[in-house]
């Protein structure tokens, strides 16, 4: 293991604690919460198991990708409310696809540091169950002048209707689907699969290593420090992730057919799935956690936030970020004891493996001499990953930043390095380090 | 006039009945272009064949040029030399091909076939090159590129070497004159030793469809200029200054546009008396318009304080101002010599001189030659001496510039579709379109192209040179 090593200038964020709803498959039995509700769990969750002084809490930097539309846009604000958090608590929603909560903790983070605040909540949730449906910009454009004058008569209304055609009353299918390429997620990582020559057989197998792991740590109680039960509208209370196979084999996944393209090597089982969840941390300074008597558990050594061109590999983004985080840490792969990579699909997590232990793209895309991290796949994501658990947008990197956080704490190992790619061609890579 | 085989080569039914018919119509294909700002990936998915000699140089920096330019590259040659596309292609998620060298292709077609004949020691090693290109000549896409990299034969330190070298070039030519009709075209680029890492941008761009009516064209690519302490692919020209004489119309105006897609500030300069046209581009592109007659007695100076004022250093100076007053020799006025030799040649030299105090240490010149000046014309005496003398310019001055760090080069545009050649009488016109290997006119933009990949800071490996652009022209190619 590396020397320990410590960034301890100045003002240091740490991150005290961490909870997190059970991720579970869309339409399931988190239907009736949406992105607020989840988010308002999460929150309620974190202050009961980790008790401080609510008038502590400075702000709530929350995270979500799909918002519930006409209700609020402001989502943090109404998790503040809904959680029966103190008014004074001020609150922002930030949105970058599924680096969303890797943003909401980092920007806590740099508003810690720089001595802006030092007690904020930072987390996001979503809820696939609750994707709004659009009605057509038209039907807005002609009903608005109706609607929004208090001189309207009923013959107005009359009127309106009147002008109305079919394509303005028929809602938009909601859609994942890259706004400049026109390509879904999928398409975009089966090319990349094709391109990088990543077979199914890979996928699958790691794919089986993310559901084995995620279950291991779902029955050993490993997630049990981490997961909330949640009770839900219609009484039921969940307790735990139901998107983990644990008795899936390669046999089984073998057989799903490709989801994406025909002849593909994509399929729902080596893909992660749509899901409902959320996610909370407690972020405090390093001074505060030690007067509040908290233990903390790591802290925020660097980060890299990155672009790339979406026409060509939408999600290899993480092979530019992971090692851009470790130049600003100083650090290399040897220094590096955990590698925790978001898994949108085995085969994106495959490609950006394949991108980091080669030299050759260290030297043409990174301009350094060689590569700083190889990892094989079986020692990365130790847990299992969204593959596994499922991926609520914008609560996965507050997942990934909890389990990373209490595996620093409980194994006495001194760094993680997160990486996750995102919508966009956008990626992120968070180093983490133990207190 | 628009060329009316190429709109009916345009339409499937029409090509379709011309086959079937046997009708004795040359249709022309037509040339994909790059119309936007050029990509990042003017390759991507595309397939490139490329292939070497068991001794040639260059596998590491056709693999960068291709690998980034996102092809999906099949490689034969060596172990070690497909190794550098195995690296090239991993960084840039492509995995490339091994193919056996003599393997006729299956299943795809390739956008462009290179071969590296660097380390050719004689006529006999020539033998691998027709062997790739025998097999694999079928399976180039339409609008595909054939490039061929060789050493110098000025440079080769034996006969063998030498005489290999210069086979290539006829090789090449006529390669070019039988892919043409599919709208594909040929380049040689002989590469100095030394100069190997600045064949990468130049070969991204004779490979991209930037390079749509340039062919059989042989091109130096040499050490001389310093290299450039870094460039980008795309957006090339941000933060530089460029002038165009002659901006208001045609060819010079699709220079300008070109110039401020790729990042370029664009002096667009013509008479007065093109006053709107030219004000009115400057506008479109976010320039600014020197109303001028560069024959004006203090035109040089004129410019150099427009400069000084608009960009304060001039990074790129485009001679495309030109005029023909054509007359057989036996009743040309001396007005009509005069007017040719001082617009097209005298001023040029005239302004070139009195702007390089303002050109920094990587500065870039580009002249407007003519396929005229090269092959000569009945009724263009005069024209046609301007435009060689153009040719005689740059290389003479190229030694000199490049101490400077300067760059300067000639075009020659061959048949291009404007106001002028539309001018020319139909018969005459049609001749002069289909005598060339592509058998259509080029467009004002495909000059462009070159034009400003010339005034790139990436062009730093061609100086002194004179490329055609004219489908590779029958006559003066």
């Amino acid at each position: 293991m590396a020397a320990k090593k410590s960034t301890a200038t100045g003002r240091r964020a740490v991150i005290v604690g961490g909870v997190r709803t059970p991720f579970i498959r869309a339409f399931g039995s988190f239907t009736r919460l949406n992105t607020i509700d989840l988010g308002t769990k999460a929150v309620k969750g974190l202050i009961e198991k980790f008790p401080l002084p609510l008038k502590e809490i400075e702000s709530v930097v929350w995270g979500g990708t799909m918002l519930p539309g006409g209700v609020a846009v402001n989502i943090g604000r109404e998790i503040v409310f809904d959680a029966g958090l103190p008014m004074e608590v001020e609150s922002f929603t930030v949105v970058r696809a599924c680096t969303t909560s890797i943003l909401s903790a980092t920007i806590a983070a740099s508003m810690i540091e720089r001595g802006d605040a030092d007690v904020i909540i930072a987390g996001g949730s979503d809820s696939t169950s609750n994707v709004e449906v659009r009605m057509p910009p038209t039907l807005v454009h002609k009903a608005a002048p109706v609607v929004m004058s208090a001189k309207s008569t009923p013959s107005d209304y009359l009127k309106l209707l009147g002008k109305l055609r079919k394509e303005d009353i028929v809602p938009g299918r909601p859609s994942i689907r890259e706004r400049t390429t026109g390509e879904l997620m999928g398409e975009a990582a089966e090319k990349m699969a094709a391109r990088n020559e990543i077979s199914r057989q890979a996928q699958d197998a790691f794919a089986l290593q993310s559901h084995l792991r995620a279950a291991q740590a779902i029955s050993s109680g490993r997630f049990a420090q981490e997961v909330i039960a949640v009770e839900t509208p219609d009484g039921e209370t969940v307790y735990t992730d139901n998107i983990v196979r644990g008795d899936t084999t390669l046999e089984k996944l073998a057989k799903l057919k490709p989801a994406f393209a025909q002849g593909g090597t994509l399929t729902a089982g080596n893909s992660s799935s749509l899901t409902d969840g959320g996610a909370a941390l407690l972020l405090m300074s390093e001074e505060k956690a030690k007067a509040l008597g908290f233990t903390p558990l790591a802290a925020f050594k660097s980060w890299s936030y990155d672009a790339v061109d979406p026409w060509d590999q939408l999600l290899i983004g993480p092979a530019i970020s992971m090692p851009k985080a470790l130049a600003k840490a100083g650090m290399t792969g040897d220094d590096v004891d955990l590698v925790d990579i978001h898994e949108a699909f085995a085969a994106q997590v495959l490609c950006i493996l394949k991108a980091l232990n080669s030299d050759a793209f260290a030297k043409e895309r990174l301009g350094l001499d060689k590569a700083v991290m190889k990892r094989d796949p079986e020692q990365i994501n130790i847990h299992g990953g969204s593959v596994a658990l499922g991926h609520p947008f914008a609560a996965t990197g507050a997942r990934m930043i909890l389990t990373m956080a209490n595996e620093l704490a409980a194994s006495g190992k001194q760094t993680a390095l997160l990486g996750v790619c995102a919508g966009g061609a956008l990626s992120a890579a968070l180093l983490l380090e133990a207190v | 006039m628009p060329d009316y085989l190429l709109e009916l080569s345009k339409n499937p039914a029409a090509r379709n009945a011309v086959k079937k018919l046997n009708l004795p119509l040359p249709l022309p294909e037509n040339l994909k272009r790059i119309t936007g700002p050029w990509p990042e990936q003017p390759l991507a998915d595309l397939v490139v064949d490329v292939g070497h000699l068991p001794k040639s140089a260059l596998a590491p920096f056709l693999a960068k040029a291709l690998c980034s330019a996102g092809a999906t590259v099949y490689a034969s040659g060596s172990d070690s030399q497909f190794a550098h596309y195995q690296d090239s292609a991993t960084a840039w998620g492509r995995i490339a091909k091994i193919v056996e060298a003599d393997a006729k292709p299956t299943g795809y077609k390739a956008h462009a076939l290179v071969f590296d004949v660097t380390g050719a020691q004689g006529p006999e090693d020539l033998k691998a090159m027709y062997a790739f290109y025998n097999a694999r000549l079928r399976s180039l896409a339409s609008s595909g590129r054939v490039l061929i990299c060789a050493r110098p034969f000025g440079n080769a330190k034996d006969l063998g070497a030498a005489v290999a070298s210069r086979a290539v070039e006829g090789f090449m030519r006529s390669v070019g004159k039988e892919i043409g009709k599919k709208g594909a075209t040929a380049t040689l680029l002989y590469v100095d030793e030394g100069a190997e890492e600045r064949l990468i941008p130049v070969a991204r761009f004779f490979l991209s469809h930037a390079s749509a009516y340039v062919s059989g064209q042989p091109v130096h690519i040499s050490g001389a200029v310093a290299a450039p302490k870094g460039y980008s692919n795309t957006r090339s020209l941000d933060g530089k200054t460029a002038l165009v004489t002659g901006a208001a119309q045609g060819i010079g105006r699709q220079i300008a546009i070109r110039l401020a897609l790729e990042g370029a500030r664009v002096i667009c300069m013509d008479r007065p008396a093109e006053e709107k046209a030219t004000a009115e581009l400057a506008r479109q592109i976010k320039g600014s318009a020197l109303h001028l007659d560069i024959t004006d007695k203090d035109a040089a100076k004129v410019m150099a304080d427009h400069v000084a004022k608009h960009g304060k250093k001039l990074d790129a100076l485009i001679h495309n101002a030109g005029v023909t007053r054509d007359k057989m020799l036996v009743n040309m006025d001396e007005q009509r010599w005069d007017m040719a030799m001082t617009i097209n040649l005298m001023a040029v030299m005239e302004t070139t001189d009195s702007l390089l105090p303002l050109m920094p240490t990587d500065a870039r010149i580009v002249c407007l030659s003519s396929i005229a000046g090269i092959a000569g014309n009945p009724g263009q005496t005069n024209y046609a001496a301007s435009k060689a003398g153009i040719i005689g310019m740059v290389k003479a001055l190229a030694p000199s510039f490049a101490k400077k760090g300067i760059c300067i080069n000639a075009v020659a545009p061959g048949f291009i579709e404007t106001r002028m050649t539309a001018a020319i009488p139909l018969t005459t016109r049609e001749a002069g379109r289909r005598l060339c290997s592509l058998g259509q006119g080029g467009l004002p933009e495909d000059v462009a192209q070159v034009v400003t990949f010339l005034s790139t800071p990436q062009a730093s490996g061609i100086t002194g040179e004179a490329i055609r652009i004219c489908g590779q022209n029958f006559i003066g190619a």
